[in-house]
């Protein structure tokens, strides 16, 4: 009787994620933030992911200051001083440094909000990962930062409203913008859920729990301390 | 309710009533018994004061609900399952109950105390309610339906998973904060939240649930951006100032902490041997053994030939010996006594300094100011036996291991006692004189006045030593180990009571007297009182030390 072998193929590495370019990471991360994150989870940091994109979030913010404009009291006394061509001047200053502030805020943002992740996922999940990775995450989810910054300027200019958002407090639009109902009700702003439900994405991927473990870490900290401190405040 | 479980309730309850009036015969007990009735007793007397009124108010009866409610909750949840006394779980649960019968037993001692609660409360607040029975019997329901939710939060917390229990657990602490600022933020208009966390910057702390063009809205943030495009000032806003000094601060903790944890010395070798010698140090301290080097270092000394240290006084020899043998406690007593006493010293010199500059008029009280000045620097050196008592244990305390033997000796226990507390006494003095004889000279006391000022320093060292020599003996009688931290405070406040009758009659003497005599006199009094303790103190000292029972604690020893 003649025995039967069956020869297998050498074990071969499992494939990873396939590579994707940056531009293609920023879109998918509308569609399929979790491809874009296993690619990242897998991948070793990049400055590229982290630097391009928050730099993008932050022109698109002052773009749209830009765009939307509205009443700015400093503004009005930056107007009211000097010659008129010491006026420009000034306001040209006051433009310039606005763009550097909110360039540098984002990024600050960035940095701490990478470090939040990294804090929840290191204490609270008790997992170990890479604080840049988190950073990585971070500043891919400017995709949706940067859609919701232009959505919001285009809801600026079409409701001739700067404060307009597009939030639950476009309900009670008529109200003054530091009215306690509108401020509660603009905590529930759609991108704002969205980019933190993609974070929760980001998270478990980046530490291997499930996307309902994270999320409770995630929401928790976004969307609850945010409506805590308006509650509070 | 099951009617064994009811009488098994009420026989544990019968047992600890009668446990608790037994243990009424310890002093601490007795005391602390005493002390909760006499704050009760005090609080029933006033019920009837304005404050009682305002702690019923609706906002404080509103913020008292709420934390019952959460710390209920969250006691319940924590505990995870519910707490039996071991007996219990070997006979009730292994007995035909029903988990409600059991339950309600579990419940049978929490609805004892919050009927006891609610008629304390209805006996404090009876003045400021309109229907006290009523608000009492509420109370009282209130604090049964919070005992139902701590314990319905137990038994859920217990049948949970560890992994959604910790989330809850976070969750609860998150919202008890939430509603507990909320409260305050109502009810009392405090705000937890500071004005800085209102600004649209602190949406950074958000990001990316945040919207960038909202960052330059903030208006001190326009308002410095405006300043610094007209001048092109970059001075840092007020704000910024403290949290670049933190930011710096933090930074320099951050790297000495990095730095710290890099270092690639091993850790355990050197620690085991620090800590095992630590052990040994501390081990001898408590058996008042002299320190290792002490015994290395320790050289024969010839034997005194001045009568004083002959019999009884040899004990003084030998306790001096000890003091020139402890050069190590010695220096650090020496430091202590030099920083105080300079500072004391420097003191007096500045204050000589302002007076010889200030102008003298006839009729001014400057004598009297002087005199004060002087008499609460002498207070400030006699406070110093207060903390020379530690730094210098050579009596008793340093021969817990021969005690015993000292009772085979030929010599009268207030022979012995007053021979073991003269050398911390002395040393205390000679430490006082270092301030003293500067005080002196300077100060230019009254006759009628030195004499009792001077007298009255060694009684106050002897009293303080009599004090930590009492609790020394008392301590080891009861052959405790080393003293509870309970036993030292009280020690503590001892040392401050213990002058309180001589204190108390100089002072009423003083008040009641008048003429230049009357201070002298008064002092003198109150010393002729402490004095008087002090020899009650050694007596008892004595007694003390007599009662030591050298077949037992040999016999004790030898087993």
């Amino acid at each position: 009787m003649s025995s039967i072998t069956i020869e297998t193929a050498p074990h071969a590495p499992s494939p990873g994620p396939a590579r994707t370019s940056l531009f293609a990471k920023l879109t998918n991360v509308l569609a399929y933030p979790g491809d874009v994150f296993a690619e990242v989870a897998s991948a070793p940091p990049r400055l590229r992911n982290i630097f391009i994109p928050t730099l993008l979030v932050g022109v698109a913010g002052v773009l749209s200051a830009g765009a939307i404009g509205g009443d700015d009291p400093a503004a009005a006394a930056v107007a009211a001083t000097g010659t008129a061509a010491a006026q420009v001047v000034i306001a040209a200053r006051l433009r310039l440094l606005s763009a550097l502030v909110t360039v540098l805020a984002v990024f600050i943002g960035t940095g701490w909000s990478a470090l939040v992740l990294w804090g929840i996922g290191r204490v609270f999940l008790k997992v170990r990962f890479s604080y840049w990775k988190a950073v990585e995450v971070m500043a891919l989810t400017g995709g949706i930062v940067i859609f919701g910054t232009v959505f919001a300027a285009l809801l600026g200019i079409l409701t001739d409203d700067a404060n307009a958002r597009p939030a639950l407090s476009l309900l009670v639009g008529r109200l003054p913008a530091d009215h306690a109902v509108r401020v509660a009700f603009g905590v529930f702003n759609l991108f704002h859920v969205w980019a933190t439900a993609v974070l929760a994405i980001g998270l478990s991927k980046l530490s291997g729990v499930s996307f309902k473990e994270s999320a409770f870490w995630v929401f928790g900290y976004w969307l609850l301390m945010k409506l805590a401190l308006v509650v509070l405040a | 309710m099951n009617r064994a479980l009811l009488y098994l309730w009420w026989t544990l309850l019968r047992r600890r009533c009668s446990r608790f009036c037994r243990g009424l015969r310890r002093p601490p007990t007795l005391i602390a018994c005493l002390w909760v009735l006499g704050i009760v007793g005090c609080l029933f007397y006033y019920r009837g004061s304005e404050a009682f009124g305002r702690m019923i108010r609706r906002d404080v009866l509103v913020g008292g609900i709420l934390i019952m409610i959460l710390g209920s909750i969250i006691k319940g949840f924590l505990q995870r399952g519910l707490a039996f006394e071991s007996p219990d779980i070997e006979f009730v649960f292994t007995s035909p109950f029903t988990q409600r019968q059991i339950l309600l037993y579990r419940l049978l001692p929490q609805y004892l105390y919050a009927a006891i609660q609610g008629i304390v409360f209805g006996a404090l607040f009876a003045p400021h309610l309109r229907h006290p029975v009523l608000a009492a019997v509420c109370v009282t329901l209130f604090q049964v339906a919070c005992f139902h939710l701590a314990m319905a939060a137990a038994v859920w917390g217990g049948a949970v998973s560890d992994r959604l229990h910790y989330r809850l657990r976070w969750m609860m602490l998150g919202t008890s904060f939430v509603l507990t600022a909320l409260y305050f933020r109502v009810a009392w208009e405090v705000d937890f939240v500071p004005a800085c966390l209102r600004s649209p910057l602190v949406q950074l702390a958000f990001y990316p649930a945040m919207t960038p063009s909202d960052v330059t809205t903030s208006a001190w943030l326009r308002g410095w951006l405006a300043g610094l495009a007209r001048t092109g000032d970059v001075s840092a806003p007020t704000f910024l100032e403290p949290v670049l000094w933190l930011a710096g601060f933090g930074l320099a903790a951050a790297l000495s902490l990095w730095w710290l944890l890099r270092l690639k010395a091993s850790v355990f070798e050197p620690a085991l041997s620090t800590t095992t010698r630590r052990a040994e140090a501390r081990l001898r301290a408590i058996q008042g053994r002299p320190g290792v080097a002490a015994v290395a270092r320790a050289r024969s000394a010839r034997l005194p030939r001045f009568p004083l240290f002959q019999g009884v006084g040899a004990l003084v020899w030998r306790n001096l010996m000890a003091v020139r043998r402890s050069r190590k406690d010695l220096l650090a007593a020496f430091a202590f006594v030099g920083i105080y006493s300079t500072m004391l010293i420097a003191l007096l010199w500045k204050f000589h300094q302002y007076v010889a500059r200030a102008p003298m008029t006839p009729g001014s009280d400057a004598p009297e100011v002087s005199l004060s000045f002087h008499l609460g620097v002498a207070i400030f050196i006699a406070a110093l036996a207060f903390f020379l008592q530690r730094l210098f244990p050579f009596d008793f305390r340093r021969d817990g291991n021969h005690v015993v033997g000292f009772r085979t000796l030929p010599v009268s226990p207030l022979a012995m006692v007053l021979a073991e507390v003269s050398v911390p006494t002395f040393l205390v003095l000679v430490s006082q004189a270092v301030g003293l004889v500067p005080l002196l000279i300077f100060g230019r006391f009254p006759w009628p006045l030195l004499l009792p000022l001077l007298l009255s320093y060694p009684a106050i060292a002897l009293a303080l030593n009599s004090l930590w020599n009492l609790h020394y003996l008392l301590t080891a009688a009861r052959q405790a180990e080393a003293a509870s931290p309970v036993g030292t405070l009280m020690v503590v406040v001892f040392s401050f009571l213990v002058f309180f009758p001589a204190i108390w009659t100089a002072q009423r003497l003083c008040h009641f007297l008048s003429g230049p005599q009357a201070l002298p006199l008064a002092i003198s009094t109150g010393l002729a009182i402490q004095i008087g303790i002090d020899v009650l103190m050694i007596l008892a000292l004595a007694g003390l030390f007599q009662r030591f029972e050298v077949s037992r604690n040999t016999r004790a020893n030898a087993l």
